[in-house]
């Protein structure tokens, strides 16, 4: 069991890269999702600009040019540090892009009805169009919180110690067939995470359908 | 000095609308040609037409959900010029004396019946819960649904829908109602229960707009009849009289169509 408690020892680590970024993600995207969906031109297109490019470099490019790239003064990014911002950012991009769906699909008579009733703009904001948009896009943020989980393995390029580093540290040193070992384990691991996040977006999701439709 | 107060007090209770010079386009595209409707308080207008003569827009012109490119509203003491700025106050203060109902009810969905009619209340009078829930019971009581109070909208009819849509409007106290097809997206007997709700507000002295296909509705509960056509406003007066003797050949082809069918 020498494999196992090899790939146990980066589950602390998987687990604060995942759930850091994706705090930030769920914080940081909501500005950027309102600015997606602003009517002034300038504001929407800087938004659009910030999220079309961070989406559009792959997330490996984004930690290297983050722990190598940058060098402000003495300021470097130690390796963690720099994970979790690079996939914070990419969080707060991708994320926009779900809020922004979900905003979007909110249908247009909700507002007009909150116009007509004359709901000041942050009841109509909160109270009428989030709660809505929250429903679109619950199944959405799950699905992107377990694919954030199983990216942040990228960051063992930029060696953070998290579950594939460590099953790659354990292979090297195992040059035999057990080297494949922490491999298999660490699949079944992230697998066994995952389950749970999907589990409870479906029971959510099936309790808020159930909440408006029966 | 009482006489005043008093005579005041009844006209706040029953308000008009004075729309002047309204028009309104999209790119070249006109839409509304210099409409001029003045609609009497405590009285009902009903707006017929065929689709596309601009009724719904000139109905959302009147409490700004459409913004037209000229014209004045004079409501409650407000003028509102919308071609130019509107501030926040006579925009809150228009809303606040005209209520809408949509044809396709636009209730919120994630919310109770009660919670629909209270959400508004609380947040534009800030009213307590407490006092919210207790006039939304009765409004929706007056509407007959006080029954469906805990249940959302997606357990509701549509004719159940539409008349918590008018309980939520009427919840907040307006003056003038205004009405845009409430009745197109229900089936004739389900509109029925709409109509009648109509008629009670309309006998208890609401002024009230309403786009409407219901001729029958239109001939026998409203005070004036409003007949648009390609932009602008056509005939107007007595509904029966224009029934019965259209003076325009386009109200006259428009009415063969409805009425003889």
């Amino acid at each position: 069991m020498d494999a196992f408690s090899a790939v146990l020892q980066g589950l602390p680590m998987t687990l604060t890269l995942t759930l850091s970024a994706f705090a930030i993600g769920i914080i940081g995207a909501v500005p950027l999702a309102v600015a997606l969906t602003s009517p002034v031109a300038p504001v929407k297109l800087v938004a659009r600009i910030f999220v079309d490019l961070v989406r559009g470099v792959p997330i490996i490019v984004w930690l290297f040019l983050l722990k190598f790239g940058i060098q402000i003064g003495t300021f470097k990014f130690n390796p963690v540090s720099a994970a979790i911002v690079g996939l914070g950012i990419v969080s707060v991009a991708y994320l926009a892009e779900i809020y922004r769906g979900g905003l979007q699909a909110v249908p247009r008579g909700q507002l007009e009805a909150s116009h007509a009733l004359g709901l000041p703009q942050s009841s109509t904001f909160f109270g009428v169009v989030v709660p809505q948009a929250f429903r679109i896009v619950s199944p959405s943020i799950a699905t992107y919180l377990v694919g954030l989980l199983k990216d942040s393995s990228i960051a063992s390029t930029i060696i953070v110690s998290e579950m594939v580093f460590q099953s790659q540290a354990f292979a090297r040193q195992h040059p035999t067939v057990e080297g494949i070992l922490p491999y298999i384990l660490v699949g079944i691991l992230y697998i066994g995470l995952s389950l749970p996040v999907a589990y409870l977006s479906r029971t959510l999701d099936a309790r808020m359908r159930k909440a408006v439709f029966a | 000095m009482t006489v005043s107060a008093t005579t005041d007090e009844a006209r706040a209770s029953h308000v008009g609308i004075k729309l002047n010079n309204i028009s309104k386009r999209y790119g070249d595209h006109v839409v509304l040609d210099d409409v001029s409707l003045n609609v009497e308080p405590g009285t009902v207008t009903a707006l017929i037409g065929p689709s596309g003569a601009g009724k719904s827009t000139f109905l959302r012109c009147i409490n700004l959900l459409e913004r037209p490119d000229s014209g004045t509203i004079r409501v409650a003491g407000h003028t509102i010029e919308p071609g130019k700025n509107v501030s926040a106050r006579d925009l809150a203060a228009l809303r606040r004396s005209v209520g809408m109902v949509f044809q396709s009810f636009n209730l919120f969905p994630h919310m109770t019946a009660l919670k629909n009619v209270s959400f508004p209340q609380q947040r534009v009078l800030g009213r307590s819960k407490e006092e919210a829930d207790e006039r939304s019971m009765q409004l929706l009581e007056r509407v007959g649904l006080k029954e469906k109070a805990g249940q959302h909208p997606g357990r509701c009819s549509g004719g159940q829908q539409q008349r918590i849509a008018i309980a939520r409007a009427l919840a907040l106290d307006p003056s003038i109602m205004l009405f845009d097809e409430p009745t197109s997206a229900l089936d004739p007997e389900v509109g029925l229960e709409v109509l009648s709700v109509m008629r009670e507000l309309a006998a208890d002295g609401m002024t009230m707009v309403v786009v409407t296909h219901e001729m029958q509705f239109a001939r026998d509960v409203s005070d004036t009849l409003v007949v648009m056509a390609d932009c602008k406003i056509i005939e107007q007066g007595d509904p029966r009289a224009i029934m019965s003797d259209p003076q325009e050949t386009r109200t006259r082809r428009f009415l063969r169509a409805v009425l003889e069918r």
